[in-house]
């Protein structure tokens, strides 16, 4: 198969097989290419090319679903996955609650922003880049052990029918690249990556994504950076400890977009908070009751998802139930006043869907994911929030972190940090962690980052669900600071 | 979903020389209920092909969803091409051979996951939602696998094997407190299902709620909180890529005391105290490995590329192509050696301590110095004088796991398997790790 006539064609047939019990169904019909380049210090590591088609068929049948999916778009194909999926709904019984709101009737098609179609470009000259990338790295000396240079780019060509009515095309192609830097010297081990981190070192998913082109890996600038990067990864084996204490914490841009994922992206899920998600990721803090009251940070901070946002990789047209992309208010002033949902989830609740349902690839399940989470940016500045601290941290890039099954108690990592003395950035410090519980975190937070700082990271590796999915996801973020928080225990 | 051998044969010939296939079937169908009701069933059929050509030093990989001999060639097109265009890697460097010779272990595929339907997974449902009281809500999921795996290449290689897997999770919550079980088999039949329920009852003990210690203390880590510590060590530490290039915690210790005497630790593939499987992505074998004895470190798993670190035959731990977990050979299969102290003495052993029933969100914070954090969940309590006294707070532990299993003062008699995301399965009994390393913040 390739090509939108005969997805759509395979969508529409699949839908004129459903038995008349059949309340609501909906199909998708995806295929998925993904090519990767890797080149490590002794050369390409890694060349892979990656195609995947297949449907996805939901059905809802006294009030219980039933979902099946095939790679098999053979009539056989088709009529096995209509009785699996109908097969399902109907073992539950009957008897379930499910409102799906307004229908979704929507005919369109929708295509992602891209000057430069990656899948053009030779591979000699990606290979080439990224092996500039690598050498310049490798400047920094012997103590550098390991150099991954990356891109990655994916397509997803995607039909999507229900039995209301909606047929929608789309067609998203992304586009990614990073760095990583390990040096060692035998008793410690330090990692550098660029633009930002993952984290583990999982490939494929390494560097900064956009919605868009070859262009968005050419601006990144991985040769330009490669030798800096490489360099603090060695200084940082001699650098001090960041020290044990309680102290103020400025957050570069892209470290923020990770604290924001994990305490305003996830527990503002609504499946979160209907208790869908318990088996594997928990619950959350952001319960219903709690909407429109609960204090989740101080008056400066004003949190949004949007999918409209032109080349972010949480932007599209529909989501995975044929919503159209929209900005939802998730913080307002410091106040928790809404989630993300799906046409299920938001049922639930009593609201309309906010068209963030999305599935990773035509063989799972649409879930409620993240698109873009973004701050609404402060008046303030990096260099001011420096300039205006006596003494405190500066802290960048993700190392790891864990958060705990409600989304509270969290602990941070990264991958640099400066001491911050009189107003002046000072001494690089190695391990750097904070510790923190959501809603005291963002109440301590006295500045923000302006408009000039504003931009939006590219996150290809948010996991959720089981079977376990990864969402493309993006995050509008500026520097931030945070007072009294602890680090460095 | 079974893969033609001839299909198999077929795409080698269009693929060329230098050739592997790593062809599984996947047949994944799952039941998730949330507040004691059903939310979602799923039911997935994939074939995935993934395709590693290497010729002159240069090595592409490739994966598409069907044998198709046209869609193969469109992929071989695609390879030679890139082939073309590339200059020599790593892969110049020759790995050891696959041993074509070894025959491949099997393993059973068991009818009750085979011929399961749709409605054996809501027997199952329902006798945990049944057993609970009212005042209880359930949450989970019910997962059965069929997994038709098959590895060969141009040099006449082919293993090929069927692996079946029922697993159930279910997490009980009755007002603030909850607790879990899971259990998995390879064989439907022998999940403990009817234990369920008595387990989510006597886990939510009637017990008053205290305040969070602060401090050092004594920890019982139960089955469920080990299967995470242990996988979490053995895929950071044991692997043979770490161990190279000195990004393990343990490179240049074999034969060096590395944990507590009390630890001995194997990965075996065809323990069937766990999930067994024959072979690992590259066909190499899966050997019995030995990877702690008493203490003290006597192997790691590897695959071709790493073959050397463990005497020139790869362990069978090779990391499929694009693996989301990294390129690395990781344990597969982990076995923790039982000791002989009974749960009840354990716990008469852990004094006035805390004991965890699970660990959630370890993650690596420095994979050399072993640290790691992530909290409690699910089932944590105060002990005092052999019995459960208190429902304790959830707690946020940020530790050095070689520090932790330097730690142990006692094992248990009794193991549990479990797995995770990045391991097919861990059998380990509970640990009672002494004051120190686990410091209530």
């Amino acid at each position: 198969m390739s090509g939108s006539p005969a997805m759509r064609d395979t969508a529409e047939a699949v839908l004129g097989l459903l038995p008349t019990q059949v309340q609501y169904g909906d199909v998708r019909v995806v295929r998925r290419t993904h090519e990767q380049v890797l080149v490590e210090l002794d050369g390409p590591g890694e060349v892979g090319y990656d195609d995947s088609t297949g449907l996805g068929l939901r059905v809802l049948i006294g009030g219980q679903w039933g979902f099946a999916a095939t790679h098999r778009l053979d009539r056989r194909g088709l009529d096995a996955v209509v009785a699996q999926a109908v097969g399902q709904a109907r073992a539950a019984g009957g008897g379930g609650r499910v409102s799906l709101g307004s229908p979704v009737t929507t005919r369109d098609t929708w295509c992602s922003p891209m000057q430069v179609d990656p899948f053009t470009v030779p591979l000699s000259s990606k290979v080439d880049l990224l092996a500039a990338t690598v050498k310049e790295a490798s400047t920094a000396g012997p103590l550098v052990q390991q150099i991954e240079a990356s891109m990655d780019f994916y397509r997803d060509e995607k039909v999507f029918a229900n039995t209301e009515g909606a047929l929608i095309e789309q067609t998203l192609t992304e586009s990614g690249g990073g760095l990583m830097v390990n040096a060692g010297d035998g008793d410690d081990l330090q990692r550098r990556s660029f633009p930002q981190g993952v984290p583990r070192q999982i490939r494929g998913q390494r560097g900064d994504f956009a919605s868009a082109g070859y262009e968005h890996v050419i601006s990144l600038g991985l040769d330009r950076e490669a030798a800096r990067i490489a360099a603090e990864a060695v200084a940082l084996l001699s650098a001090p400890q960041c020290p044990d204490e309680i102290t103020t914490l400025i957050a570069g841009s892209n470290q923020l977009a990770m604290v924001l994922h994990e305490c305003a992206g996830h527990p503002m899920e609504a499946d979160r908070a209907l208790g869908t998600e318990v088996s594997l990721a928990g619950g959350t803090y952001a319960t219903p009751e709690r909407r429109g009251t609960f204090r989740w940070g101080s008056d400066l901070v004003s949190a949004y998802a949007d999918a409209t946002i032109p080349g972010a990789l949480g932007s599209f047209g529909y989501d995975d139930e044929g919503v159209p992309a929209q900005r939802t208010q998730l913080v307002k002033d410091g106040i928790f006043l809404g989630y993300m949902s799906g046409r299920e989830s938001a049922g639930a609740l009593g609201l309309e869907s906010t068209g963030q349902a999305k599935a990773d690839g035509w063989q799972r399940l649409p879930l409620v994911r993240m698109t873009n989470i973004c701050l609404e940016p402060g008046d303030s500045s990096l260099a001011e929030m420096i300039a205006g601290t006596k003494r405190g941290i500066l802290v960048d890039t993700n190392r790891g972190f864990s958060i705990d099954d409600q989304r509270m108690n969290f602990r941070f990592g990264t991958e640099v940090g400066w001491e911050i003395r009189d107003g002046k950035v000072g001494r690089l410090l190695k391990n750097c962690t904070y510790q923190s519980v959501t809603p005291q975190f963002w109440a301590s937070l006295d500045a923000l980052g302006g408009p000039d700082e504003w931009k939006v990271h590219g996150v290809p590796s948010c996991n959720k669900g089981e079977p376990l999915q990864v969402a493309h996801v993006g995050h509008g973020t500026v520097p931030g600071r945070f007072q009294n928080v602890q680090v460095g225990r | 979903m079974s893969i033609e051998q001839s299909q198999v044969e077929r795409a080698l010939e269009i693929l060329g020389a230098g050739t592997r296939l790593d062809v599984l079937g996947e047949q994944a169908d799952l039941l998730r209920f949330a507040e004691s009701e059903v939310t979602a069933q799923h039911s997935e059929r994939r074939l995935r092909v993934r395709v590693r050509t290497t010729r002159n030093g240069r090595s592409v990989a490739g994966s598409l969803e069907t044998l198709e001999p046209a869609a193969v060639q469109a992929l071989a097109d695609r390879l030679d091409a890139a082939l073309a265009d590339l200059p020599p890697g790593p892969a110049a460097t020759s790995p050891a051979p696959v041993d074509h010779c070894a025959e491949t272990p099997q393993v059973a595929a068991a009818t009750s996951v085979l011929e399961a339907g749709p409605g054996d997974r809501h027997r199952w449902f329902r006798t945990v939602r049944d057993g609970l009281d009212s005042s209880t809500t359930v949450g989970g999921a019910i997962r059965y696998d069929v997994l038709d795996r098959v590895v060969a290449d141009s040099h006449g290689l082919f293993r090929a094997e069927t692996l079946t897997k029922a697993a159930i999770q279910a997490i009980a919550k009755k007002g603030d407190n909850s607790v879990s079980v899971r259990h998995m088999h390879r064989d439907a039949d022998k999940v403990p299902v009817d234990d369920i329920p008595a387990k989510l009852r006597a886990a939510l003990t009637p017990l008053p709620a205290r305040e969070a210690h602060h401090g050092p203390c004594r920890v019982l880590l139960r089955p469920q909180a080990v299967v995470t510590l242990m996988a979490t060590y053995g895929h950071f530490v044991l692997g043979a890529t770490g161990y190279a290039t000195g990004r393990s915690a343990v490179a240049g210790q074999l034969g060096e005391k590395v944990v507590s005497d009390l630890i001995t630790l194997v990965d075996d593939g065809a323990d069937a105290a766990g999930l067994p499987s024959g072979f690992d992505a590259e066909g190499n074998v899966r050997r019995h490995t030995r990877l702690i004895d008493r203490g003290v470190l006597t192997g790691v798993v590897s695959d071709r590329r790493r073959a050397a670190v463990t005497g020139g035959v790869p362990t069978g731990h090779a990391a499929p192509d694009g693996w989301r977990f990294g390129g690395d050979p990781s344990p597969s299969n982990l076995l923790l050696a039982p000791g002989d102290i009974s749960d009840e003495d354990l716990l008469a052993e852990c004094g006035s301590g805390l004991v965890v029933n699970r660990l959630d969100y370890l993650r690596s914070l420095h994979p050399k110095q072993t640290l790691v954090t992530g909290t409690t969940r699910d089932g944590t309590y105060w002990a005092d004088s052999g019995e459960l006294v208190a429902w304790h707070p959830q707690v946020r532990f940020t530790f050095r796991m070689d520090d932790v299993l330097n730690a142990v003062l006692a094992v248990g008699n009794t193991r549990e398997c479990g797995d995770t995301t990045f391991m097919d399965s861990v059998v380990v009994p509970s640990l009672l790790i002494d004051a120190g390393p686990l410091v209530l913040p």
